[in-house]
């Protein structure tokens, strides 16, 4: 029992050893624990100075005035005597051609021999349609000269007008002879014959009534003599009519066949001149298919002399002095009018550069304003000025595009990046970008106060809230409760909330 | 107790202990689940916005097909503030400039950063709005950058993109290029290397560039994310707000409320569409603390398992062992009742004796009191006397 009793002792006395002896490590290294359970944190003191918002842009240098070398003619290049990037004067041989006539020149000779065979062309078919066409001889009078229509409309009314008349001629006798034939008898479609033989039957009466009047007798009575006689009268009476008649009849046929000729013939007239204004336009066409054909002969000739006087000899040289930005031909291959042989910078004219920035950026901006090359340390003696600041016409509600003009040893072509700032001002309280912090409450800083203990120093983050008044690309002037010298926190190792504890570093 | 203890048998005893292990473990591993849902600063954006919990961080991501832009999270803001002034939400804040809430977009796409020493090609995040407010990842050296800035030339590398382009982590404010246009480091991140980070997407060097740059001067994928904090009055608020009004159909986004995406209903929601949660309907590419955070969804669903598993072995072994208690019992309702009242009578009466040499302690102190203030004014009516005694006597 006693050593039951023993036994425990032993124990209660070994674990109390063990937890004082673990109560004594933890009271020594407390403040180490806690310290490694804290969240790090690293930061800097508030400082005040200046800060500079600044602009960045990246544009391609452009020439205010290049210049372009061109021919007028495609020419084998023999050698290109510079490169780009040489400094040429006036003068100077940019390249050498191959000998003999350009492309252009012998594409333009060809040109006008098919115009001239072309010229040709239409003489002749003006010629074969003019004589071989039936026309009114006062179409072939007037061809080769465009008369108005309304001359054309006059003729053809005045032929017209012409068969007309003629017409009434015919019908007026027509109508005079059809009431001839009326009168002794005839129907309106009666011939020369019928009127003859009418003619003849009324001559024969009377030959028969003369006849019967010589053959009276007594035994007859004179009562019937008289009355052959009377017949007799009245017979010679009607002959007499009918010969007046027939003979009128017979001039009036006469004069009717002339007249039908002279309408057949007035017809005809009218129907050539139909015929022959339709053919006068076909050959006014043609006349001046010859005009235009020799005015082209004409043109080719004149281009033809234009690419003679033109043409560049042996050589392209330089016309002004200045820098060579850009060579486009090579040896062995053909110049072309289309493109610049090379482009020259002239001497002297300056440079301008263009990028686009957002309303915001541009409200940091005004003309005048000097820019900075980013990469200044490239460049020794380039030069930029703000020059203009204008909507973007790609996108004129949200950008503005903004010019620079440059002055240096630059080059056309080349891209440059200038960063362009607003006018420094003062703060007093300067934080670091990443020292600035945000939620539902607003921006804020953590800054770390220091309490002291009797084991040491703690660290505290406490918040402060601040209004950002400007930044730059690595600080932020703040206004807020401050006194000048905290120490804001920037970076820790775990997240850190307003209140907590913080170590710093070692 | 010790009795208690000396009556249970060798089974029993074993059987309680495991049951006291099971639970013990039960709820550990539940604690392990809490802590590691907790080490997701990227969806806690939440919590740091506000301290009330009164707002929701929301995350919406896009298939490509949804070809959403800038314009479209510009139209989206616009008709969120006036939704909210519409539900009576305003700022009280005293803080003039405080912010209702925050937001942030991404694209994914490559880029090709040049320093005076090296190029090289690495994945990249266009980021535009607040993105680092969502995601502040561990700096090295440096700052963030916001969309905001009046400047969006500024980058983020990580340690291994500095290392590449300049042989140092602390390069903030160095110069590098981007197709040509000079761009400035703006801070230097420690990347994740997590077995988890580097199986979501992070197991080459990345770089943060704004939208704008990746579009213009890199090769963008599209905008495939956006993700938003704002007020959550009642519950479920805000992810139907975004999901009415983020301007895409119902197939080209799925939108997540990350604030209680790790609760307990969220895990149990997980574990009914086991088997069905991975199947895929929609062409949407996550980014990789997305896939980070549906991983830890997993894990946590499992975690669950797990917990309840232990936690109900040690429920229903303590209720067969209180059952089996209760029909062997030797006491009456009764007993235990008397048992209960004298144990309360003994108390109060400890208490009554208490209070009575309390109160008699303090009588005595103010008798003693009494006793001395009587003594001083006797000695200073004897030293008066004398006094005067004096007076005369000059």
């Amino acid at each position: 029992m006693n050593e039951k009793k023993g036994r425990r002792r032993e124990w209660v006395k070994t674990a109390a050893i063990v937890f004082l002896s673990v109560m004594l490590v933890l009271t020594f290294f407390s403040n180490t624990i806690m310290n490694y359970s804290l969240p790090e944190v690293a930061g800097q003191n508030i400082t005040s100075g200046t800060i500079t918002s600044k602009v960045r842009g990246t544009g391609v240098v452009e020439s205010g005035s290049l210049y372009n070398v061109k021919v007028t003619e495609s020419r084998k290049v023999l050698s290109v005597e510079v490169r780009q990037g040489d400094i040429v004067a006036a003068g100077d041989v940019i390249c050498y051609l191959a000998e003999g006539e350009s492309t252009e020149l012998q594409e333009a000779k060809k040109t006008l021999d098919e115009l001239q065979d072309a010229y040709e062309a239409a003489v002749d078919a003006y010629n074969l349609a003019l004589l071989t066409g039936d026309y009114h001889p006062d179409v072939i009078q007037n061809a080769g000269t465009n008369l108005p229509i309304s001359a054309y409309k006059d003729q053809l009314t005045g032929a017209q007008a012409e068969v007309n008349a003629q017409q009434s001629v015919v019908d007026s006798i027509t109508l005079q002879m059809n009431e001839l034939k009326k009168k002794i008898g005839l129907t309106s479609d009666a011939s020369a014959a019928e009127w003859q033989a009418v003619q003849a039957a009324a001559a024969a009466n009377v030959n028969s009534l003369s006849e019967a009047v010589a053959d009276w007798s007594v035994s007859d009575g004179n009562a019937a003599l008289s009355n052959k006689k009377k017949d007799l009268e009245n017979a010679q009476i009607t002959l007499q009519n009918v010969n007046n008649i027939v003979n009128q009849l017979n001039t009036l046929n006469a004069n009717l066949a002339d007249a039908e000729a002279l309408l057949a013939q007035k017809q005809e007239t009218l129907e050539l001149l139909r015929t022959s204004i339709g053919a006068i336009f076909n050959l006014h066409s043609l006349y001046d298919g010859i005009a235009k054909a020799r005015e082209a002969v004409a043109e080719q000739n004149q281009l033809i002399a234009d690419l003679e006087s033109k043409a560049a000899g042996g050589t392209i040289t330089a016309d002004v002095a200045g820098t060579i930005t850009a060579i486009n031909v090579v040896a062995g291959e053909s110049t072309s009018p289309d493109n610049p042989v090379a482009v020259i910078q002239p001497e002297g004219k300056g440079f301008t550069l263009s990028f686009s920035v957002t309303n915001q950026q541009a409200q940091k901006i005004s003309v005048g304003d000097p820019g900075e090359l980013v990469n200044s340390w490239w460049y020794n003696d380039v030069t930029a000025t703000v020059a203009s600041i204008k909507p973007d016409p790609s996108s004129p509600n949200t950008q503005k595009l903004v010019t620079f003009n440059l002055t240096g040893n630059l080059t056309a072509g080349q891209t440059l990046s200038l960063q362009v700032g607003q006018k420094s001002a003062n703060y007093d309280n300067i934080v670091p970008n990443s020292a600035i912090r945000e939620d539902n409450n607003g921006k804020f800083i953590l800054v770390v106060e220091t309490k002291s203990s009797p084991l040491g120093n703690r660290y505290y983050a406490t918040r402060y809230d601040v209004e950002v008044l400007a930044s730059d690309d690595t600080q932020s002037a703040v206004s807020g409760a401050l006194y000048g010298y905290e120490f804001v926190i920037t970076t820790a190792t775990k997240p850190v909330e307003a209140g907590q504890m913080v170590r710093l570093p070692d | 107790m010790k009795k208690i203890l000396r009556k249970l048998n060798r089974k029993q005893a074993v059987l309680i202990g495991t049951g006291v292990l099971s639970c013990i473990i039960g709820l550990t591993i539940h604690g392990i689940g809490g802590h590691m849902a907790g080490r997701l600063e990227d969806q806690k954006m939440a919590e740091r916005w506000s301290e009330d919990g009164d707002v929701s961080q929301i995350s919406c991501f896009f298939s490509r097909e949804a070809a959403m832009t800038e314009d479209n999270f510009i139209s989206f803001e616009h008709g969120l503030d006036s939704a909210l002034v519409e539900a009576s939400i305003v700022n009280d804040s005293e803080n003039e400039q405080a912010r209702l809430w925050a937001d942030a977009y991404s694209a994914p796409g490559r880029v090709s950063i040049s320093s005076e020493r090296a190029t090289v090609e690495v994945s990249a995040i266009g980021v535009g709005g607040d993105f680092f407010l969502f995601h502040p990842l561990e700096l090295l050296s440096g700052s963030y950058f916001s969309g905001s800035d009046l400047m969006q030339d500024h980058i983020v590398v990580d340690e291994d993109v500095a290392w590449q382009l300049f042989g140092s982590n602390d390069v903030d404010g160095q110069i590098v290029t981007i197709g040509g246009v000079p761009h400035i480091i703006s801070g230097v991140i420690r990347r994740e290397d997590s077995r988890m980070a580097k199986e979501a997407g992070l197991n080459t060097s990345v770089a943060y560039v704004s939208c704008s740059t990746l579009e213009e001067l890199g090769t963008s994928y599209g905008v495939n994310t956006y993700e938003l904090v704002m007020p959550n009055p009642v519950s479920g608020y805000a992810k139907t707000y975004v999901m009415e009004h983020i301007g895409a159909s119902e197939n080209e986004v799925e939108v997540v409320e990350n604030t209680t995406r790790y609760g307990l209903l969220a895990r149990f929601k997980l574990l009914a569409r086991f088997g069905t949660r991975s199947m895929n309907s929609k062409a949407i590419i996550y980014p990789y603390w997305e896939n980070i955070a549906r991983g830890y969804e997993d894990i946590l669903a499992l975690l669950l398992v797990l917990t309840l598993l232990f936690l109900l072995y040690a429920a229903v072994l303590f209720t067969v062992l209180l059952i089996r208690a209760f029909k062997r019992k030797t006491w009456t309702a009764a007993g235990v009742w008397h048992v209960v009242k004298d144990k309360l009578e003994r108390q109060r009466e400890k208490v009554w004796a208490l209070q009575k040499r309390r109160k008699a302690a303090r009588e005595e102190k103010k008798n003693r009191k009494k006793e001395a203030v009587s003594e001083r004014i006797e000695i200073k009516q004897k030293e008066g006397n004398e006094e005067e005694k004096n007076e005369k006597a000059d």
